[in-house]
């Protein structure tokens, strides 16, 4: 076992923090509800950082940890499952990709527009099509951090790919798991400056022993994730991917409500850019039957 | 990144599961509720060290001039992941090796090591760590157990607690005080437990019978010469100890041994048919493989040779969530677990509350990490 990152992984990630060092210093004064940004994604795409997957000598995990640093940022783009998905596809399918399963089709879905990809996974198989203005109907003032649609129609005609359903589930998995360790990370962040900065009966709010175990438990759990999600990206294993995708999903239940609480009034307002981590952590929860579909997945895998 | 073993671990971990299963008792899984510092276990670990002595399995870790191999923390992981996974067949010998041994190869005298280090590499000594005081348990610094110099001899007197093996130990790993600087103050002393005026009183448990006491020392004269370290050095001496010890027990490993039991109980029952219980038994397992690879990450460090610091505490934490929600697990949906006819669950059960108290209670855990890892202003005191 050996944990460092390799020196490759070290130079991905240190010309990751370059390209988006202006981004993430961008002002966030009432940014919305999401931020999408074309011009990152643009970048990000042109620098290959979300073709790493491609690649077997960086392989999964190179390609994790770049789903998990870029969900550190204010700004949302759609690389988890481009970065982590897209490599048992093909590089030929225009970007965003957006996933959908079979059955669930109606729910709002991340990134989705004219254009761009969507992938259904389910009992039937995998299979894509490119989404036509006809069949999206965008959702700008869905209660998420991620820009939504609503699918109306699903085309029969559609590419079906040779692929099997269980290796696409657990690698959306473990890319819902690296993009919710990088957003956990970035709110915990966010609410550790907060409440040291933030003074009430003459003394920061961090040094409250309540709030400060929480912040603690919150750290555990971030940690957690994050481990789980890079050790299922290394081993592809599809009961690693349900466990540290379980816990990425009871990880955001549990620390969500507790961040905003810690803002007090701040925590609802538009103004701080906390929810741009856990507004995207919140439809996160909700992927692949949430930590019901999850817990009964790794059941499956772990136990038969 | 590279998450997997190599060729020599698994072999070290075969060659470890092997000796258990040729080794332990046809009705060990029985046995082992005796608690670790259990007069019976302690008798059959005295047997059991003596063969992983022999085997070269015992102080593994240790360098190779004091009888070890000079193996690395990996493999020191994979030793205590599955004797704690065997219900812990060192009994409290396991101390000895983990951080006494190593902590008197630092900071003993060459009369301290020539008299101490050889039992223990035999697998014939059991120590007895006297840390917590009825005022002092959390607080560790404001101990007052007293040791008042005397020319050549110190005269110890105050009272410990919750001490374990004190019962069968031979000798005492002392922690007193020799002046009122907090933590300046406080010194080690290595006192053999038959020296007169020490008495130790059994304190019935939840956890087997033998493993907590109470120690009392009325003026027990100690030379200076069983000092470990200078006067005063107590506080470093223990950090080095903890930095051999920091993530504590693995007992994530057992937890997670016994969750997988109890699910293959559940299955010949039908019981596992419930989504309820199998969700909740995934929750379980996602808990303790948290903990697996939080410890994990501390390993490497070690490993590496890099300092450890509070992320330590953020694993021990990890691993008190995952010992929890397993022991709940098996409370709720295997009740009879607890009375006698899972033997090895119950074992499981009896020694899983300890997770969040010993060696670091979990809320000591969480301020350590509020301070140091998410660098929080700190409390006022
Ligand atoms: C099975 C077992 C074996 C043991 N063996 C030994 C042994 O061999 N030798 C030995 O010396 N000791 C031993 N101990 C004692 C152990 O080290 C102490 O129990 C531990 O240090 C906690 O101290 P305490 O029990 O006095 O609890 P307390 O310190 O009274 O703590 C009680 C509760 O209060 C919380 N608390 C304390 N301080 C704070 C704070 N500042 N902020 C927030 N919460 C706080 C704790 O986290 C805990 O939840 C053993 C304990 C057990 C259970």
């Amino acid at each position: 076992m050996d944990l460092s990152l390799t020196d490759d992984q070290v130079a991905i990630l240190d010309a990751i923090d370059t390209l988006t060092r202006p981004y993430a210093g961008a002002s966030l004064h009432e940014a919305g509800f999401a931020l999408p940004d074309a011009q990152l994604d643009r970048e990000l795409a042109e620098g290959g950082f979300l073709d790493i997957g491609f690649d077997p000598d960086l392989g999964a995990v190179s390609a994790a940890l770049v789903v998990e640093r870029l969900a550190r940022l204010p700004q949302t783009v759609e690389a988890a499952a481009s970065a982590l998905i897209r490599p048992l596809l093909g590089d030929d399918l225009p970007r965003p990709l957006c996933m959908v399963e079979e059955g669930r089709t109606t729910r709002p879905i991340r990134f989705l527009r004219e254009g761009g990809t969507v992938l259904i996974v389910g009992r039937s198989g995998v299979s894509t099509f490119t989404a036509t203005a006809e069949q999206v109907r965008p959702e700008p003032e869905a209660l998420f951090g991620y820009p939504m649609a609503t699918l109306l129609a699903v085309p029969a005609d559609r590419i079906s790919h040779a692929v099997s359903v269980e290796d696409i589930l657990t690698r959306w998995r473990i890319a819902l798991a690296a993009e919710a360790a990088g957003l956990l990370a970035a709110a915990l962040d966010s609410t550790v400056a907060h409440v040291t900065d933030r003074q009430q009966f003459g003394r920061p709010l961090a040094t409250f022993q309540a709030l400060r175990h929480r912040l603690a438990e919150a750290q555990v759990r971030a940690n957690g994730v994050r481990w789980l999600a890079l050790k299922a990206a290394a081993t592809l294993d599809p009961g690693d991917a349900a466990l540290a995708a379980l816990h990425a999903q009871e990880s955001a239940r549990a620390t969500v409500y507790d961040f905003h609480q810690f803002f007090g009034a701040m925590g609802v307002t538009l103004e701080h850019p906390l929810h741009l981590w856990t507004y995207r952590l919140k439809a996160l929860i909700s992927d692949l039957g949430g930590r019901g579909g999850q817990g009964l997945a790794a059941a499956e895998a772990l136990w038969k | 990144m590279d998450f997997a073993w190599t060729d020599q671990e698994t072999a070290f971990r075969a060659r470890l599961r092997a000796l258990l299963a040729d080794t332990l008792p046809d009705d060990w899984e029985r046995f082992s509720q005796h608690g670790p510092a259990s007069p019976a276990l302690t008798r059959y670990a005295e047997t059991f060290c003596g063969t992983l002595a022999e085997q070269g399995l015992l102080i593994p870790h240790w360098p190779v001039a004091l009888g070890g191999q000079g193996l690395d923390p990996w493999h020191q992981t994979i030793l205590a992941e599955e004797m704690w996974i065997a219900g812990e067949p060192r009994g409290g010998q396991y101390m000895n090796v983990n951080w006494i041994g190593p902590t008197l190869i630092r900071y003993g005298s060459p009369d301290q090591q020539a008299r101490y280090l050889p039992p223990i590499g035999e697998g014939k000594a059991l120590w007895c760590q006297g840390f917590s005081e009825p005022g002092s348990g959390s607080d560790l610094a404001s101990l007052r157990t007293r040791a008042e110099r005397d020319g050549d001899f110190y005269h110890v007197t105050g009272q410990k607690i919750w001490t374990s093996y004190a019962g069968l130990a031979d000798t005492c790993f002392l922690v007193c005080r020799t002046s009122d600087d907090r933590k300046r103050g406080i010194s080690i002393l290595l006192v053999p437990m038959d020296t007169p005026g020490i008495t130790v009183r059994q304190i019935p448990s939840l956890i087997g019978e033998g493993d907590i006491h109470e120690v009392f020392f009325d003026d027990v004269t100690v030379p200076v010469t069983a000092r470990l370290g200078d006067e005063g050095q107590a506080w470093e001496i223990i950090g080095y100890s903890l930095t051999n010890e920091r993530l504590g027990i693995p007992r994530y490993a057992l937890a997670r041994a016994a969750l997988d039991r109890a699910v293959a109980v559940l299955k010949e029952q039908g019981g596992f048919d419930s989504e309820a219980v199998r969700i909740e038994a995934a929750h379980a397992a996602a808990l303790t493989e948290a903990a697996r690879m939080a410890s994990y990450a501390i390993v490497d460090r070690r490993a590496k040779g890099e300092a450890i610091g509070a992320e330590s505490s953020s694993a021990r934490f990890a691993t008190v969530m995952a010992e929890r929600r397993v022991c709940e697990f098996i409370v709720e949906y295997l009740p009879e677990a607890l009375a006698d006819a899972h033997p090895y669950l119950k074992m499981h059960h009896q020694r899983g509350i300890v997770a969040g108290i010993a060696a670091g209670a979990a809320e000591i855990q969480l301020n350590i990490i509020a301070t140091d890892v998410l660098k929080l202003p700190r409390e006022p005191r």
